[in-house]
């Protein structure tokens, strides 16, 4: 897995006049034909990251690769890779089909080259027989596959997908989900999605990228991500959380709400303070002689799938409890939980720290942390 | 109901008051009498002397070419300065440009029409077809700046990056994406600048010379050396003219999907 990244970041820095910078010097590598997240609230810096990209801005400061020849000064319409824009921005004076060939045309293309390419464009994303439709006689989602086959049919080595689905409706989304990370599969390429639904995000990616204030929080899979998060910011934004103040007395064991816990965490200093995530899926209720933790039960909300259930700790701590199980508002119930579900945070930590940090664990044989 | 029908009977007074005088003219441009009152009987000879005119018709004829080159100029001038100021960053000259562009539209004819004839004695312009060609021109290429503006201003800037990214270059650009989606915005230019042109007394007064005329100057000198029913004629013909012109404006505007409204004159 030793390819040549396709696209490679070196301090790449975004700064308009005397602003704050937008992206502040930010490196990273991306494989070829993998499914990428930006993931990160509205003003992140995450569509900026798409824009260098496709070359529709420039970067202030650093250097931007594509597939290791420099393109900070390429325009756009000389770069190997194509965008979904938010709003789709398809072109209202033309149909479907020329919607879909506009890029080929514009490269001079034989006509039944044209034909037989976006024909087969269309077919990848189902919309066989839509060719000569109005563009204001499609649906959202139908509009939203249009631009996708517009971009794809350009055969680029990396396709770039701005929010494409924040503004379908919620079953949609879902479905659209699949299609695009299989549309991925079959064609190889490689995707960089932005997105601020960290479900999107955890059910697409190969990689997710969680981006705040203009730098990189966080770069991993899914699973890294979601269970060994870097921080509060990363831990809050992908899925909820229970995040308590704690001390890590020695490795392999931690101090929290005024009990010792046995976790699996290491390479602290002795006694150092940390922040303690607990996911709230990961507590399980119990009677209050059998758990770890005893709390009083505050609010119960069915969601579905589960209850969510609120409860305070005797210190006041609160604690989300996503359980199957229902409680009685003001029982006092028991929290159990394994030492996996304890994932402990150090403050201020950068990311090669935790990444070398949670190297180290695999040496000791623990837990994996690629 | 009462409210209604009451509404329809303001709206029908409304519009007899505005139209009357107009029917009253092509009524009595059939008479055969000769005078505006006392209708004798119907006949057309008012209409034969118009075409045995050739000094009309000529002048019907250069009001045309007239209209059509000053429309046709003003059209590419003014789509070239709504897209120069469309594309302006700085909000302020933007502003200044545009303001600069609408005191045209709205000052009085009288003072444009006086100011060209000063500039172009001046400048030594012979008064005639040149110099009222020009001066359409520029009072036309304000009108087209402001049907074209807005249709930029609607469109969005992800249309624009869009092209880029799928490898257009800035010409391909303005050419595949900017002029198609503005079309409308400068058909309606067009028809604007085409009515104006045609209907404009006050500047064309001042800038025309010896032997040459416009409809409106010559209708204007003809009315007031005497009543003759060959303007009765005349103004009937441009009605039903100008009611080709609004019906041909209404097919296009419908093709493209809305009806910009056609702005009165000042």
């Amino acid at each position: 897995m030793t390819e040549q990244p396709i696209i490679r970041f070196e301090n790449v820095t975004k700064q308009y006049d005397d602003d704050p910078p937008i992206l502040d010097n930010v490196s990273f590598e991306m494989e070829k034909g993998k499914f990428y997240t930006l993931l990160g609230p509205s003003g992140c810096g995450k569509t900026t990251i798409l824009r260098l990209i496709s070359g529709l801005i420039e970067a202030t400061s650093g250097k931007i690769y594509f597939k290791d020849k420099l393109i900070n000064h390429v325009p756009a319409n000389k770069r190997q890779v194509n965008t979904v824009f938010q709003d789709y921005a398809l072109f209202p004076h033309l149909n479907v089909y020329e919607n879909v060939a506009f890029g080929l045309r514009i490269r001079k293309m034989k006509n039944d080259e044209i034909d037989k390419k976006v024909r087969e464009a269309l077919r990848f994303v189902n919309l066989v027989g839509f060719e000569n439709r109005e563009i204001k006689e499609m649906s959202g989602g139908q509009r939203q596959r249009v631009a996708i086959a517009r971009a794809i049919v350009n055969e680029p080595e990396v396709l770039l997908l701005d929010e494409p689905l924040s503004a379908l409706d919620l079953k949609l989304r879902t479905e659209m989900q699949y299609e695009l990370r299989e549309l991925q599969q079959r064609l190889g390429i490689t995707f960089v999605f932005v997105t601020h639904d960290q479900e999107e995000a955890l059910a697409m990616s190969d990689e997710i990228f969680v981006i705040n204030e203009g730098k990189i929080q966080q770069k991993g899979t899914p699973r890294d991500i979601y269970d060994e998060p870097i921080n509060r910011f990363v831990a809050n934004f992908i899925g909820e959380s229970n995040i308590i103040k704690g001390k890590m007395i020695r490795d392999f064991l931690v101090e929290f709400d005024g009990k010792q816990f046995e976790c699996v965490d290491q390479g602290f200093s002795p006694n150092e303070p940390v922040e303690v995530v607990i996911r709230p899926e990961d507590l399980e209720i119990t009677t209050p002689d059998r758990g770890k933790l005893n709390v009083k039960v505050d609010t119960v909300l069915f969601r579905g799938v589960h209850y969510e259930l609120c409860s305070y700790d005797e210190n006041g701590n609160e604690w989300i409890i996503h359980s199957t199980k229902k409680a009685e508002i003001g029982a006092e119930i028991g929290l159990y939980f394994e030492p996996e579900a304890i994932h402990v945070m150090r403050f201020g930590e950068t990311e090669e720290e935790f990444d070398a940090r949670l190297e180290s664990y695999d040496s000791y044989g623990d837990k994996d942390a690629d | 109901m009462k409210k209604k029908s009451l509404s329809t009977i303001y709206l029908t007074i409304v519009f007899l008051i505005l139209y009357a005088p107009i029917f009253y003219l092509m009524y009595y441009s059939f008479n055969s009498g000769g005078k505006m009152y006392e209708f004798e009987s119907f006949s057309l000879e008012w209409y034969k002397d118009l075409f045995q005119n050739t000094r009309l018709l000529i002048i019907v004829l250069n009001t045309i070419i007239i209209a059509l080159l000053s429309s046709a100029i003003s059209t590419i001038l003014g789509t070239i300065g709504a897209v120069g100021i469309w594309h302006l960053k700085k909000r302020q000259t933007k502003n200044v440009l545009l303001s600069l562009n609408n005191i045209l539209i709205v000052s009085p004819d009288v003072i444009i029409g006086a100011s060209f004839l000063i500039m172009f004695t001046i400048v030594g312009i012979k008064l005639g077809f040149s110099s009222v060609l020009l001066s359409h021109i520029a009072f036309s290429v304000p009108i087209v700046v402001i049907m074209v503006l807005p249709k930029l201003q609607e469109m969005s800037s992800t249309l624009i990056d869009a092209a880029k990214d799928l490898g257009a270059s800035n010409f391909n650009v303005l050419t595949k994406v900017i002029l198609p989606y503005i079309t409308p915005g400068i058909f309606a230019g067009f028809f604007m600048a085409l009515t104006y042109s045609l209907d404009d007394f006050a500047v064309t007064f001042f800038v025309t010379g010896n032997g040459f005329s416009t409809l409106s100057v010559e209708i204007y000198s003809m009315a007031r050396q005497g009543v003759s029913l060959t303007i009765n004629a005349l103004s009937t013909i441009l009605f039903l003219f100008t009611i080709l012109l609004v019906i041909g404006y209404y097919f296009i505007s419908k093709r493209n999907g809305r009806i910009i409204g056609l702005g009165a004159r000042k």
